[in-house]
């Protein structure tokens, strides 16, 4: 065991899953009160061209008070309800684009390591109360990671690499299933993939909106130069917002599945262990992971989800802005939340 | 005009509210009657495996027939218990069980050959599935119980459990009884 293991303080994970879920219910009133002004302001653009001398005072008053049916509004909200609903049908198969991977059944299971691999997700199941056993995948790689998926607990499903199988003893095994079956219990997978289909329908309307108002602008018009002043700003302030609130939320989720980890086994070490196990071998093994890594694709689609950003040990598959950002906690913070200093 | 408006108003959000707490106290307990029957379920199931466990380790100990007989009649007791109604003597009974096996854990220890032998290797791996399935259907169970619990106890919802007899269920947590827990705590390793 690891020294910085002895200091142990008794982690209080009802505390830590309460305050994630206000965190969480905080970043989506954000995202339903952008969606909301995003929709108020299309109305006031479209309703401006369409009566060329009302005072557009006038029109947002009309808006708020619904003289005005806000067409605009209810379209972005049918948009975004149409690609959530085509996203959740696909989800599934898109997770595990890439990756060479097997599906363990009871039957299926021929080695010993894969037959226990799927008792523990059994056995987890149980403590977590979930009323459908995940379908379990093992994915053909050495690097140690693990990740749920799924809209429901009925869809859901958890895929660990052989790495991780084989490296991990079989508490922590369990405390790392405990993490991924947290997640489904929180139904994590469906919010973080609907907020970032919702941001990237906001990063599109604001385009739209910038563009249209660039090209298609009447110079007489002078009530429009506020509504540019406005999209301009949205245009380069909301891809930041979106992204903050994308990386606060799967934090706060990670944390949340920690906790829910510690909750399910009722002892706060092995997790511990895993992620120390995790962390050092992805250091250790640096150069060789970040090729598999990058021959892996379509590696942008699991990042949130996994257990252990690579990012984290200076693995970067993919090159991007959001890459500067972890959207996983420290595992150094992550510890602590675990009651380890 | 308006004040009856207002009454009719009041009176339709208790209404509705009163439905959704009931719903939520009657969900619970559905949740915690199935994690209770989980139990059960795993309970069977451990009965079997350590039937075809003890098949296999007799060939190697004649001390495992005795085990064997052990089991199957603390098996029993549980069972009649159980037909009894009487859940205190059931779950001792099913914790006896308990021991047993994790004296077989040490037995498996003993005999070098019975360690080498791939079915025995792999009967240890459905022992300890075995009994953290049952560990963790009782912890489900107990934290649906404090779930349960916590609802019927929070005000206002203790209010309308007072008002619905059919709201209130006096679930017993799954511990071990208080002999049983001075004899375990008392326990030290003696090597």
């Amino acid at each position: 065991m690891t020294p910085a293991l002895a200091s142990e303080a008794a982690p209080d994970w009802r505390g830590q899953l309460s305050r994630n879920q206000s965190r969480t219910q905080w970043v989506i009133a954000i995202f339903f009160l952008i969606y909301l002004s995003l929709g108020f302001l299309l109305d006031l653009y479209f309703y401006a061209r369409l009566y060329p001398v009302a005072p557009l005072a006038l029109i947002a008053q009309a808006l708020l008070t619904l003289h005005l049916i806000p067409y605009a509004t209810l379209i972005l909200f049918g948009i975004a309800a149409i690609s959530l609903w085509v996203t959740y049908g696909l989800y599934d198969k898109v997770i595990l684009m890439g990756t060479d991977h097997l599906e363990v059944t009871s039957q299926s299971a021929h080695t010993a390591a894969e037959k226990k691999l799927y008792n523990v997700v059994e056995e987890l199941t149980l403590a977590a109360g979930l009323r459908f056993m995940p379908r379990v995948f093992l994915i053909d790689a050495d690097y140690m990671n693990a990740f749920a998926s799924g809209y429901s607990e009925k869809s859901a499903m958890v895929a660990i690499t052989r790495g991780l199988m084989n490296k991990l003893d079989r508490s922590e095994l369990q405390a790392v299933m405990a993490h991924e079956l947290s997640h489904i219990r929180h139904l994590d997978i469906k919010l973080t993939l609907t907020a970032s289909v919702l941001s990237n329908i906001i990063l599109m309307v604001v385009d739209i909106l910038f563009y249209g108002l660039l090209y298609g602008r009447d110079d007489r018009d002078k009530r429009s130069q506020g509504l540019v002043t406005i999209v301009l700003l949205l245009r380069f302030l909301l891809p930041v917002v979106t992204l903050l609130l994308m990386l606060y939320l799967s934090r706060t989720r990670e944390y949340m599945a920690d906790a829910g980890c510690v909750e399910l086994m009722r002892d706060n070490t092995p997790l511990a262990r895993a992620l120390i196990k995790i962390d050092q071998d992805h250091q250790a093994n640096k150069a060789v992971y970040r090729q598999q890594y990058d021959m892996t694709a379509h590696e942008e689609v699991r990042r949130a989800a996994y257990l252990y950003d690579p990012i984290q040990a200076g693995i970067e598959p993919v090159r991007s802005i959001s890459s500067l950002f972890s959207t996983h906690p420290s595992v150094k913070d992550r510890l602590k939340a675990l009651g380890f200093q | 005009m308006g004040i009856v408006i207002a009454l009719v108003i009041a009176f339709v959000v208790l209404a509705a509210w009163i439905v959704m707490i009931y719903n939520k106290l009657i969900s619970l307990i559905e949740a915690a009657n199935n994690n209770y029957k989980q139990i059960d379920v795993q309970l069977d199931r451990r009965y079997k495996v350590f039937e075809s466990l003890i098949n296999v380790v007799k060939q190697y100990m004649n001390y495992e027939q005795s085990t064997l007989k052990e089991v199957v009649a603390l098996r029993n007791q549980a069972q009649q218990a159980q037909a009894a109604g009487d859940e205190k003597r059931r779950i001792a009974a099913e914790n006896d069980i308990s021991n047993i096996v994790s004296g077989l854990n040490v037995v498996f220890e003993q005999y070098p050959d019975l360690k080498a032998n791939q079915n025995a290797l792999q009967l240890q791996e459905e022992i300890v599935n075995t009994e953290n399935k049952l560990a963790f259907a009782k912890q489900a169970y107990n934290d649906s119980v404090e779930r349960y619990n916590v609802a019927r106890k929070s005000f206002f919802e203790s209010l309308v459990v007072s008002g619905f007899p059919k709201l209130y269920k006096d679930f017993i947590y799954w511990s071990l009884p208080a002999d049983q827990l001075q004899q375990k705590e008392n326990y030290t390793v003696k090597l």
